[in-house]
């Protein structure tokens, strides 16, 4: 609890000083208000160092260890490992298999949410106002939705007995699709998390790219029209230009979110992913909690943050460029 | 696990009339096209949603029924209330809903203080911070959860609702700094100044121009940090025992013991959503701006 008290007192000690305004010295004014900024943000700066910078220290540590449940338990240091973990890790095809799949789940993904989403924005442009009113309401309830309850809601539907999908598609004449489970054949049981995924993740880009479409000047457009461009080159030469750095910005965002995806195959495979539905957050989760080896888990994450590290440092680079960050 | 930080405060709500959409050359035919995608759009995307309220209200038998039907014929409430008498359902609520009141409160406090050193001073080290502030939110949580599991465990924070709770503070923490600042951003220096001019103290000013201007967005703040904290459940699933969780950790477990049944299941989901979905429409404005307000110049 001292942790979320402790900004409190600190706020009104370091306030105080400036209650006798005017009466310091020049410089005693200058030293404190250089040293006001600093003052507040250290209650932010000390939970970040601790929580998160602390954390992520101990990560590569605890990777160069063998930290097992033994350890856990007596509480004593575990031993030193030097690379072994990275060497375990790397060598073994099963993780470069995983690898793989995450990274082709998250450039599928991406793709289909990013164009969707663009086609959606684009599209509630040209619909009337009541279409485009109902358009927005149904996002919104879906953006709402928590990823859990998303994912617990595809898998009644995706229920091989009960579920409604199987009933609707086998009406379809020459389908049978009778107690079909999805989850048997990998490939449909990636459809039905991509779906889920794609389906997720339209409220957020269809709404931001259309709220960037209303930037797009209307003049331009209209000039262009007037002299004759198509709407396809409307779009190529005016439209997607000036919506690049947002498009750039949503991409980036949708990489880093898809990349780390846990909560749905987690959720679709009631908790127990099958190792053809493991992606590199739910392997290195197994590892660490599932079979009780930290450090392997540990080493796993390393590798996993490595991996992001460019995609993130595109994205604040971006963020500085566009002048967000002033 | 990033937030999403609405930057700027909300744009203004956009008028009945079509202003900046451009209607020339536009034929009929297409137009009509173009509803006719946008209403099967809109059906297919809350599909998924109606089909949990029409599981919900339906009877045990109605749920497992081999041929669904798309309306419950005998409405009732029997799942909700079953969802509410469920072992643990009350007390993870409760847990839930101290976790992150703990958690928002704390981050709004603490978040504030910094918020308002990177929006109203100039100072050696600010543009640190803000690589700081914008780089933590990227980092997957996720992958901090063993460390993280091992330190609450040294200290004996582990399955207790203080651990998580600080947990989550820091998890919805840079968010909050970053929303903040752009809402005391928001507010002109001239006021500040005129106030200074006028006899006021730093402190002063804070108290009667900063913090009442920033009111609005403290609220959207906390709400969406509500909504982070709220929908978390792979921690507090790790690091405490099933008494001391949350009601979406509640929503994991449920599925894994036994055959699930489905319709108490899909009423816990509802009432597991329902405050998040309110407060998420209550601040969609805010939302939609986004981390990526800024890109497209108005």
């Amino acid at each position: 609890m001292s942790v979320v008290e402790s900004p409190t007192t600190r706020r009104t000690g370091g306030s105080t000083p400036h209650r006798a305004p005017g009466r310091a010295s020049r410089s005693r004014r200058s030293r404190q208000s250089a040293a006001t900024p600093w003052l507040l943000s250290i209650p932010t700066l000390i939970l970040l160092a601790g929580l998160l910078g602390y954390p992520l220290v101990r990560m590569i540590v605890l990777s160069f260890q063998n930290m097992r449940l033994r350890e856990l338990i007596s509480g004593r240091t575990p031993p030193w490992v030097g690379f072994d973990n990275y060497t375990k890790v790397l060598t073994d095809s099963v993780f470069w298999t995983v690898v793989g799949r995450t990274v082709a789940f998250t450039v599928v993904c991406v793709v289909i949410s990013v164009l969707v989403g663009l086609g959606i924005a684009l599209l509630m442009r040209r619909v009337a106002y009541g279409v485009r009113m109902f358009m927005i309401v149904a996002m919104m309830f879906v953006w709402a939705l928590p990823q859990l309850v998303a994912a617990q809601i595809f898998r009644w539907i995706t229920d091989s007995d009960f579920g409604v999908l199987n009933y609707v598609l086998d009406k379809v004449p020459g389908l049978n699709y009778q107690n079909h489970s999805w989850f048997v054949n990998p490939w449909q049981g990636w459809a039905v998390i991509t779906t889920l995924v794609v389906w997720a993740g339209i409220p957020f880009l269809a709404i931001t790219l259309n709220a960037g479409l209303t930037q797009v000047p209307k003049e331009l457009v209209e000039a262009a029209t007037v002299d004759g461009a198509t709407p396809w080159q409307v779009l190529r030469n005016i439209t997607l230009p000036i919506l690049k750095p947002l498009i750039t910005i949503v991409t980036t965002l949708s990489v880093i979110w898809d990349f780390g995806l846990f909560t749905q195959n987690w959720a679709l495979r009631d908790g127990h992913p099958e190792p053809v539905y493991q992606t590199l957050a739910t392997y290195s989760y197994t590892q660490a909690f599932g079979q009780s080896r930290y450090s392997l888990g540990s080493a796993i994450s390393v590798i996993t943050v490595l991996l992001m590290l460019g995609v993130m440092a595109f994205y604040i680079r971006q963020m500085f460029k566009i002048g967000e960050v002033d | 696990m990033v937030a999403v930080a609405p930057a700027t405060p909300a744009r203004r709500r956009r008028k009945r009339t079509d202003e900046g959409v451009v209607t020339i050359g536009r034929s009929r035919i297409g137009t009509i096209l173009a509803n006719t995608v946008g209403v099967i759009f809109s059906l297919l995307m809350i599909f998924p949603v109606y089909w949990v309220l029409n599981t919900a209200f339906k009877p045990a038998d109605e749920v497992l029924a081999l041929e669904p039907t798309f309306w419950p014929n005998h409405p009732t409430f029997a799942n909700f209330t079953s969802a509410f008498k469920a072992p643990l359902f009350m007390q993870d609520m409760l847990n839930g809903l101290i976790v992150t009141l703990l958690a928002v409160a704390g981050a709004l406090v603490v978040g504030f203080l910094a918020a308002l050193a990177i929006a109203r001073f100039s100072f050696y080290g600010r543009k640190a911070i803000i690589l700081v502030v914008l780089a933590v939110q990227l980092v997957p949580f996720l992958a901090l959860l063993i460390p993280l599991f091992l330190m609450l465990q040294t200290v004996s924070l582990t399955n207790s609702l203080i651990g998580v709770s600080i947990t989550y503070l820091v998890l919805i923490l840079p968010y909050t700094v970053w929303t903040l600042r752009g809402f005391i951003s928001g507010i002109p220096r001239e006021l500040d100044e005129a106030a200074l001019i006028d006899g006021c103290t730093r402190a002063q000013v804070f108290w009667r121009i900063i913090l009442p201007l920033t009111g609005p967005g403290l609220v959207a703040t906390s709400v969406y940090g509500f909504i982070q904290a709220w929908n978390e459940f792979i921690i507090i699933n790790t690091l405490n025992s099933p008494a001391k969780q949350n009601l979406m950790a509640w929503l994991l477990q449920n599925q894994t013991t036994r055959g699930t049944a489905w319709g108490p299941l899909m009423a816990g989901a509802i009432i597991t959503s329902i405050p998040v979905v309110i407060f998420f429409l209550i601040i969609q404005r805010n939302i939609a701006t986004g981390l990526t307000a800024g890109a497209v110049k108005g």
